[in-house]
């Protein structure tokens, strides 16, 4: 393993939004489309239509959620720890999630009552064509049962949309999580 | 009826009005009574041995990280001498949290509220200002260091306690001629493979404490999706006749440990056409390792372990189970469908966060020896399967609570839980390992045993 507690500073560990600097403007044709596929994802997966959100993805999918640590001194910006993850997909995992989903996942069934808030997106060209950086915040809602009060998380989510056939497809993402210890009970929802 | 007066609450409940002896049931209540739950911090938590960590996440001198004794924050760190101390989280002079961060390396932890300030084995090395004697000239520096826990490693894995008579022998008891066989069984033991998943449940300890006593029979349907995927030898439609991974031989300590040992082939699909017949253990050591071992570490096995010992993790290996009163162990087969390494070594601790709140750690590990593309596998196995998204304790983390919200009700309460479908203790011909056995379909007994460990921890004031 990767010496967390003591590990030379790793660039790509640094807290950080967009790396290109090609960026996107608002208000461009480009964003705007980027900000309407991201709000259709998020309905699809708030209404639960997964087969829809499976056809946002790409079959090269990482989808992944490293882990936060709370560091401090010398250290205090390199709280983002891949070694360890809250999910570690691929297209193929992803599918036997959602497979899952559809039959006995108790864990969502009966199912939560999701609102997924996704805020402060910014896009810059990658250096593939055809190939977007997305970043964005995401606010989760979730009512579980007769819970009256909602399970939330907030994240980061850094992403790299595909335009494939006039369509943007997502190629990876990576959710930086801001707790360290969970609030919510479990991720058998997607973010 | 039998008695036992050592626990009364305060309305006059009594430990066996709580835990009916006679009838093997629990009452609800005990998951959700803030008086009980204090008597536990002091009974049981404070006076058995706590699992924190490995010492693969602390390699060098000055290494720490931040971990939990129930609700005790503590620091685990390595002194310069390579030694590994464990210390509680508070400034002996005004409280303050002395490290504020999960991990990190510091031969000094100096506390950020005054300055007083502890070397990495938890001695005081003073206060700012030293001409001025800022710790006062009541206590010498000898009695002003952090409060430590005594320390114990075993296969790696970092436990400690408060307790200072009880051994770390004595804690495992019988137990330890099968945990050997998950955690000291290879030359350079195991490592965890990052820092923990952490997350807070909003459930007593004890309703995943009580399922860690190799709960086997929840699996059928609770983690039926386990069946629909495919992975086990069965059907949805076929679970009930064929019943996979029920049958096998559960077993139980008297200090509350229990482990679920299974064959493979009657388990999983993948395997169930490997034929042990008339095989001698190295060739079924080869047939099917062992969950999280590869062929190259065979050999250490014999190295490590007795002969019984590899025998028993060549034929029915411990697979699930737990250690009391906190510990779930899943060091399990976790087949893949694109072809990688299946297996999957996780241990979790149920931390108490108060009557009504557990946090959730998740540690997960490979054999130090494994191929990085193995560890990698592994590591990915067990992110799906167990912990935080994980496709089989998602249904557990959505369970407990529920539970936990029935355990409020005035009527509710009252209800028992009920422990009674019992096999009874009986020894396998050619058993080698100690212990109470159940061969057979797994049934109560180890929940039973994890119960009885509480009430006598709980009844020992």
């Amino acid at each position: 393993m990767v010496n967390y507690a003591t590990a030379a500073i790793d660039k790509t560990s640094v807290m950080r939004g967009l790396v290109s600097t090609k960026r996107v403007p608002l208000g461009s044709e480009v964003y705007n489309r980027l900000l309407e596929t991201l709000y259709d994802e998020a309905a699809a997966l708030d209404e639960r239509r997964f087969d829809d959100w499976v056809a946002y993805l790409e079959q090269d999918l990482i989808y992944t959620a490293p882990l936060r640590l709370t560091r401090n001194g010398p250290n205090k910006d390199r709280d983002v720890v891949r070694t360890m993850k809250h999910f570690d997909e691929n297209y193929g995992s992803i599918l036997m999630r959602t497979g899952r989903l559809a039959k006995s996942a108790w864990a969502e069934d009966p199912p939560s009552r999701t609102r997924r808030f996704v805020t402060n997106v910014r896009v810059a060209e990658s250096e593939t064509a055809g190939e977007y950086e997305v970043v964005s915040y995401l606010y989760v809602e979730r009512s579980r049962m007769d819970n009256p009060e909602n399970e939330t998380i907030s994240a980061e989510r850094r992403d790299i949309w595909r335009l494939v056939d006039g369509a943007y497809k997502l190629a990876r993402r990576e959710i930086i999580v801001d707790q360290s210890t969970l609030g919510m009970s479990n991720f058998a929802i997607f973010l | 009826m039998l008695h036992n007066a050592g626990l009364t609450l305060s309305d006059g409940t009594t430990l066996d009005d709580l835990i009916n002896r006679d009838m093997n049931e629990v009452s609800l209540r005990v998951m959700n009574d803030k008086e009980l739950y204090e008597l536990e911090m002091e009974r049981v938590f404070a006076r058995t041995w706590l699992l924190l960590g490995h010492e693969s996440e602390i390699p060098k001198a000055g290494d720490y990280v931040m971990r939990d004794m129930a609700e005790d924050n503590v620091i685990v760190s390595r002194d310069r001498s390579g030694e590994i101390h464990v210390m509680l989280n508070v400034c002996p002079h005004r409280g303050m949290k002395v490290c504020t961060a999960e991990a990190g390396n510091a031969h000094a932890h100096r506390c950020i509220y005054h300055g007083w300030a502890f070397r990495a084995d938890g001695s005081f090395i003073g206060a700012p200002i030293e001409k001025e004697q800022m710790h006062g000239s009541k206590r010498s520096k000898d009695e002003l260091g952090l409060k430590k826990a005594r320390v114990h490693l075993y296969g790696g894995l970092i436990f400690a306690t408060w307790n200072k008579d009880l051994s770390f022998e004595d804690y495992l008891g019988d137990a330890k001629f099968y945990l050997d066989q998950l955690f000291c069984r290879t030359d350079n033991g195991l490592e965890m493979l990052g820092p923990p998943q952490r997350f807070v449940l909003p459930c007593n300890w004890k309703i995943p404490g009580e399922q860690s006593g190799s709960d086997g029979f929840h699996t059928l349907t609770l983690h039926r999706s386990l069946m629909e995927g495919g992975i086990m030898g069965g059907t949805a439609e076929s679970i009930y006749d064929t019943a996979p991974g029920m049958y096998g031989v559960d077993l139980s300590v008297p200090q509350g440990h229990t482990l679920r040992c299974l064959e493979a082939a009657q388990t999983f699909k993948m395997f169930a056409d490997v034929s042990f017949e008339g095989k001698s253990t190295e060739e079924r050591l080869n047939l099917l390792p062992p969950p999280g071992i590869t062929k190259d570490l065979i050999p250490q096995l014999f190295k490590n372990l007795s002969e019984d010992q590899v025998k028993q993790l060549a034929n029915i290996p411990p697979q699930v189970g737990g250690m009391f009163p906190n510990i779930l162990i899943a060091f399990i087969f976790a087949p893949r469908m694109d072809g990688g390494a299946s297996g999957a070594l996780s241990l979790h601790t149920y931390v108490p966060k108060g009557p009504d709140k557990v946090e959730f750690v998740n540690f997960i590990f490979a054999e130090k020896d494994a191929p990085e593309d193995v560890k990698r596998d592994m590591l990915q196995n067990a992110i799906w399967s167990t912990g935080t998204s994980g496709t089989i304790e998602q249904d557990d983390a959505d369970t407990w609570p529920q539970i936990m919200r029935n355990s409020r009700g005035h009527m509710s309460k009252t209800i028992t839980l009920k422990y009674q479908a019992l096999h009874g203790h009986e020894r396998p011909e050619g058993w080698v390992g100690g212990g109470d056995l159940y061969p057979g379909f797994t049934k109560d007994d180890t929940q039973w045993a994890w119960w009885m460990a509480y009430y006598n921890m709980m009844a020992d004031a």
